[in-house]
């Protein structure tokens, strides 16, 4: 499934404060779908080794849905899923450029300066 | 809202996750409950106990009460925590005019009978003078525009919600003034003695606001002392604190019950002009009289412990005050919107 996520009307990562961090890991997880609470915790343990702990898990995502950069969709149970809106994957993809730009510019200069075992 | 027992997960998980679930706001699990329930059960049912979790649970359920509240940013219930900002700031206003009535009044009593020897106690007393000027004025205003929406609701034959608001600022100031005057005279060193009119300010009002505020007491502190006090004197210490909270809950309950429009919303930021106005007079008066050395032959001027705990209780209700405006207006708009 691809989408096209557009330039305008994104909003930065780094209005949500506190729950940046966990923000961002939970958009890279729904990236590839709609999931609810416990399957993005699950995914981000196993693609970032990190679990959010329940509290900050739906802290973030009480905000994210604010920003307007994911959405809750209908569910048939409780387990309410999410999923990336436009305006979530325009954010993410500018985070994650801005992060990429900042690790290649980082191990450039480790490469540079340090001999690393 | 179900259970998370009802969701498939052991009964003792249900339990333990609404037990947790129980830290946030009502508004929050009407959103939320259901699904963070069945996230708790099913993390509970991996993991049965975990400290970390429920110290994570618990402080982000007080940032959401808090949030709730006004006091920080992102309430799930807008409307709700623009409510909550504007409870939290009539309180924390009033609370502050109460504590500085409470330190102005004993300078006022002071000065009665004599004028300070240091001329940092006679700027407080100026400066706090402003300030009660400013908190009247703040009053009159809101008395006047309580009036207005009063008449209007009755007017348009809706005023049955008004009723206990208006019943409870009727009775507090009631008591409040049958009571302070009371005791204004009843007490003697205060505005009831022939030699007590050497200063500007009337020694009725001196006396008045010192009678009704005679509650924020360090007797307190020495309930033996404390006992040693006439039961009609003890009884109206228990009934104005109680007088005046009926007093601030029903113009609170008032005002929250306004409708903003941006007319309302002008005439607040009017009242918040005012309120900094006279709280900024009142910390600085109430600064200056603490730093000031002595209290010179009148025992009135004496900064006792109350005082200095009156200082610190202004500068925490300020704060309050500060952060609940930080984080949106009283329309329900978060701030920068």
């Amino acid at each position: 499934m691809t989408k096209s996520a557009g330039a305008s009307g994104s909003e930065g990562l780094d209005t949500l404060g506190r729950s940046s961090g966990p923000a961002s890991l939970i958009l890279s997880s729904l990236a590839d779908g709609a999931k609810h609470g416990y399957a993005l915790t699950k995914d981000i343990e196993s693609f970032a080794g990190v679990r959010l702990a329940p509290g900050t898990l739906y802290e973030a995502l009480s905000r994210l849905e604010a920003h307007g950069l994911i959405e809750a969709l209908e569910s048939q149970d409780r387990r309410r899923p999410y999923q990336l809106t436009t305006a979530g994957a325009t954010a993410l993809s500018s985070y994650l450029q801005a992060q990429r730009q900042v690790a290649e510019v980082g191990l450039s200069r480790l490469a540079t300066s340090w001999v690393l075992t | 809202m179900t259970t998370a027992g009802r969701a498939g997960h052991q009964p003792v998980a249900g339990r333990r996750a609404d037990r947790l679930l129980r830290w946030y706001p009502r508004a929050w699990r009407t959103r939320y409950g259901d699904e963070f329930a069945e996230l708790l059960g099913a993390e509970i049912a991996e993991q049965p106990r975990s400290f970390r979790r429920g110290v994570n649970v618990a402080a982000s359920g007080v940032r959401s009460r808090l949030a709730q509240l006004g006091l920080t940013g992102h309430p799930v219930d807008q409307r709700a925590a623009a409510k909550a900002r504007l409870s939290i700031l009539i309180w924390c206003a009033a609370a502050c005019g109460v504590l500085g009535a409470a330190m102005w009044s004993q300078l006022a009593v002071g000065r009665q009978w004599a004028a300070p020897a240091h001329p940092g106690v006679g700027l407080a007393f100026e400066l706090m003078t402003g300030a009660m000027l400013a908190f009247a004025l703040l009053g009159a205003m809101l008395l006047a525009s309580a009036s207005r929406v009063v008449l209007g609701a009755v007017r348009r034959r809706r005023a049955s919600r008004l009723w206990l608001p208006v019943l409870l600022i009727v009775a507090g100031a009631t008591v409040i003034f049958i009571g302070g005057r009371h005791f204004a005279n009843a007490w003697p060193g205060t505005g009831g003695h022939l030699l007590a009119h050497q200063a500007l300010i009337p020694a009725w009002l001196a006396a008045f606001c010192w009678a009704s505020t005679m509650w924020i007491t360090s007797y307190l502190a020495h309930p033996a002392a404390l006992a040693a006090f006439p039961v009609g004197q003890l009884g109206w210490m228990a009934a104005c604190p109680a007088a005046i909270g009926a007093l601030i809950t029903g113009a609170a309950r008032l005002l929250r019950g306004v409708e903003r429009s941006p007319g309302t919303l002008r005439f607040e930021k009017w009242l918040a002009g005012i309120t900094a106005a006279g709280l900024l007079l009142l910390i600085g008066g109430a600064l200056s009289w603490l730093i000031s050395p002595g209290a010179g032959v009148m025992p009135a001027f004496h900064v006792g412990l109350i005082d200095k705990a009156a200082m610190l209780a202004l500068v925490l209700l300020i704060g309050a005050g500060w952060q609940a405006l930080r984080h949106g207006n009283l329309a329900g708009a978060p701030a920068g919107q």
